[in-house]
């Protein structure tokens, strides 16, 4: 950096230069949350469209509250573009809509219950439209003045992720580290801030000895109890389970049901520390150390916060009830009451239904969203900022074809 | 002239500038003294920051150029000389205004086309249908409903005889111009329905507990009404023009989730009811032309459906309530009573159709 010009009044730089290497996010939960409470009502008034405006001032949050290297983010997508795209997208999947439906009565005259595999065409689409969502929401996010981006094909994409699901659902869960590393190599290959490319170093088979234990605790033990079951059965000339056996066949599949889920969280946050320290973004690399109890915590809360919702709107819905039958109490039958009553009764059950449904939202964008994030950014450490100086720009703004695509398929993807 | 300092980036790379900013014409950007860039105030807005430093950004042109304003005392003048720092602003309130308002405007029109539009432009497109697809529809139709029922003919050949006649009776009085293949079948649901293409399926469960053949008659009559007005075809126009509209408004083509199945239901519901009193409308005509009342199909609906009023539930049926279409067909006496439509003893031939009468009296809710 050159001397300034020592102009009168002016101090060039600011006091101290904030430490490169360093990744950080600020916690305003609190806003975070008055903004999906108001985002809730908005989407109540306006039918659901103010979900595009929603979403965005979600990323705009969550992108600018993070900073790396003293500089936060800044997501620059709009609302509009959002909703543009989406225009786009029905333009595009109405008519394939018609020629699937128009598929499907031909196939159904074939046979009955046959149009099944048609949905494996919308699956593909789907990895497209998840693939082209990513290219969008990456070239609105802007880091000192220079935007990221993202090459490469979406349909080259969707089609090679949608074989591997295949292969990863044939092999019971076995090849799934392979997919994921093969699907963030191919995103990160084609990722770029500026003239700076992006790669993926993590390997497959690190995943997959990390995880194999989880695996085995899940997927691996049910398999065991459907070998033990065929086995005491086939003791049995394959008529029934002997008694004793099956009882205790009966509490460990109990038992591990219970547990299974718990697995979940671990395995995510290994899946996450095995990402962070793949990625690179020139010389930037990083490193995670995620716990899965901290995710855990987070679904945990989720899992309470909706009961203690459902408990609450349980409690009002009865007391709202109560009153009714009071009031009301004479009148036998819901046909007998007076014209007023059942339509306040009804408007009171949808108003209900949607309040729960909104309250519930609000609970699980906050935690899978602002807290997971939370979580995430802050385990992260960061090296080589540095690398990252003088790059210059690249890469233009993609259009919101892909997320409008991604919303009317209801995919989604990160 | 007020200056302070600040930290700009051109948007070209991303380094760091120092720069001196100058409060003059523009917002001018001065770096080593040579002044790189100027910011008319009316195109400068917020730019998002979370570390308590004010960001800079503006519309006219390098859109990713940003100034970081570092002393906070000439922030403050900066802002003062900006008119429209937070215009356009999304979460603003006059932007959400606009939002709320343009969202209802949309619902309001997408509800009026759902509740008006789709029935109407289906009415339209339905005789350009061509009677081909109609019958390839029937074949699918037909593969599903001899899959879920027991749909095996009854073939009694006196049985039979009985309900040609009757069926060529109402034929020439509905005024039907495709060809009609009715069958009795063996199911014991209480049903008849009608496919698409022309083929009418009367359930030995409705035989068992008709009472006269001008109930049956009735019933036939209104599952003929249906095939004259080709209602499979306009059902199934209005209810992908359905699921396409509240796929619009909830964001979801294909058309799942609660909310939009609760729309559907009501707005399908509501088409389906004008259907079935269309079809209601050409039973009542034909009796007539027939000499007979209608009204005994309406007791037969009755006995077997039970008293249906459910309050709002209602909106959600399928069908008008058995009681109102009950009084509706007891209001349409013929002009003049013409002799019965079957003797005493095609009547007994046709009840007979399926073997002696059966045991099963299994009851499912009904769809004439």
């Amino acid at each position: 950096m050159h001397d300034p010009i020592a102009l009168p009044g002016s101090i060039p730089t600011s006091a101290a230069p904030p430490p490169v290497n360093r990744i950080d996010f600020v916690n305003e939960g609190g806003t975070f949350l008055r903004m999906l409470a108001r985002g809730a009502l908005l989407l109540l008034v306006t039918f659901g469209f103010y979900r595009f405006w929603l979403s965005t001032s979600i990323r705009r949050h969550l992108w600018s509250r993070t900073s790396v290297a003293g500089e936060n983010f800044e997501y620059t997508g709009t609302g509009r573009e959002l909703l543009i795209g989406f225009l786009f997208a029905l333009a595009i999947l109405v008519p394939i809509y018609i020629v699937y439906f128009l598929i499907g009565i031909e196939f159904e005259r074939l046979r009955a219950f046959t149009s099944l595999p048609l949905v494996l065409f919308m699956a593909i689409f789907g990895q497209f439209a998840i693939y082209r969502a990513r290219r969008y929401r990456l070239t609105r996010t802007v880091w000192r003045g220079v935007r990221f981006w993202m090459s490469g094909s979406g349909w080259v994409y969707g089609l090679r992720a949608f074989g591997m699901q295949i292969l990863v659902a044939l092999s019971i869960g076995l090849a799934y580290p392979w997919y994921a590393a093969w699907r963030e190599r191919y995103k990160m290959r084609h990722t770029f801030y500026g003239d700076a490319p992006g790669a993926f170093e993590g390997r497959a088979g690190q995943l997959f000895r990390r995880g194999i234990g989880m695996w085995m605790m899940t997927i691996g033990m049910a398999l065991v109890f459907m070998i033990a079951a065929i086995a005491m059965s086939a003791a049995n000339g394959f008529s029934h389970l002997p008694r004793s056996g099956g009882t205790i066949l009966g509490v460990l599949i109990a038992l591990w049901l219970i547990a299974a889920p718990f697995v979940y969280p671990y395995l995510k946050a290994l899946e996450w520390r095995w990402w962070a320290q793949g990625v690179r973004i020139g010389g930037v690399s990083m490193q995670s150390s995620l716990r899965g109890g901290q995710l855990l915590k987070i679904y945990l809360k989720i899992l309470g916060w909706v009961l203690l919702v459902l408990i609450g709107w349980g409690v009002l819905a009865g007391v709202v009830a109560g009153l009714f039958y009071v009031s009301f109490g004479e009148f036998k039958s819901f046909a007998d009451l007076p014209l007023g009553a059942k339509i306040a009764s009804g408007i009171a059950i949808v108003a209900g239904y949607l309040l729960l449904g909104l309250t519930i939202g609000v609970v699980q964008r906050f935690y899978s969203q602002h807290e997971v994030w939370r979580a995430v950014v802050g385990s992260l450490t960061i090296q080589g900022v540095a690398s990252l100086d003088g790059v210059a720009a690249r890469g233009e703004a993609a259009n919101a074809l892909g997320e409008g695509l991604a919303d009317g398929l209801d995919v989604a993807g990160f | 002239m007020i200056e302070g300092s600040a930290l700009y980036y051109d948007g070209l790379s991303n380094k760091q500038h120092a720069v001196t900013l100058r409060i003059g014409a523009t917002l001018e950007i001065v770096e080593d003294g040579l002044m790189i860039a100027g910011w008319p105030f009316e195109w400068i807005r917020r730019a998002d920051s979370s570390d308590g430093r004010i960001r800079l950004r503006t519309t006219n042109g390098s859109d990713l150029a940003r100034l970081v304003l570092i002393d906070e005392t000439f922030a403050r003048s900066v802002l003062e000389a900006c008119p429209r720092l937070e215009h356009n602003d999304p979460s603003g309130t006059t932007s959400t205004g606009r939002i709320v308002f343009w969202s209802l405007a949309a619902a309001t029109s997408l509800i009026l086309i759902g509740l008006y539009g789709i029935p109407f432009i289906a009415e339209r497109l339905t005789p350009l249908i061509p009677a081909s697809f109609e019958r390839r529809l029937g074949e699918m139709a037909d593969s599903q409903v001899t899959t879920v029922f027991d749909a095996t003919p009854c073939q009694n050949p006196d049985g039979v005889r009985a309900f040609g006649k009757l069926i060529g009776d109402l034929q020439k009085t509905t005024g039907l111009s495709v060809p009609i293949t009715a069958t009795v079948v063996r199911s014991g649901v209480p049903n008849a329905i009608a496919l698409p293409g022309g083929k009418v399926y009367l359930f030995r469960g409705l035989l068992e507990k008709a009472e006269s053949a001008d109930e049956i008659a009735g019933v036939l009559a209104h599952e003929l009404g249906h095939v004259k007005h080709r209602d499979s075809v306009r059902i199934l126009l209005q209810a992908g023009g359905t699921s396409f509209l509240l796929g619009l408004l909830l964001g979801d083509v294909t058309g799942s989730g609660a909310a939009i199945f609760a729309a559907r239901t009501l707005l399908d519901a509501s088409h389906s009811r004008g259907a079935e009193a269309a079809a209601d409308d050409v039973a009542i005509e034909s009796m007539n032309k027939l000499g007979r009342s209608p009204q005994p199909m309406g007791e037969l609906l009755l006995r077997i459906t039970g008293k249906e009023d459910r309050g709002l539930l209602n909106f959600i049926a399928s069908h008008p309530l058995s009681e109102a279409r009950l009084q509706r067909m007891s209001a349409s006496p013929p002009a003049v009573p013409g002799p019965p439509l079957l003797d005493a003893g095609e009547w007994a031939a046709l009840k007979q159709i399926c073997g002696p009468s059966g045991q099963n009296t299994k009851t499912q809710n009904p769809k004439t």
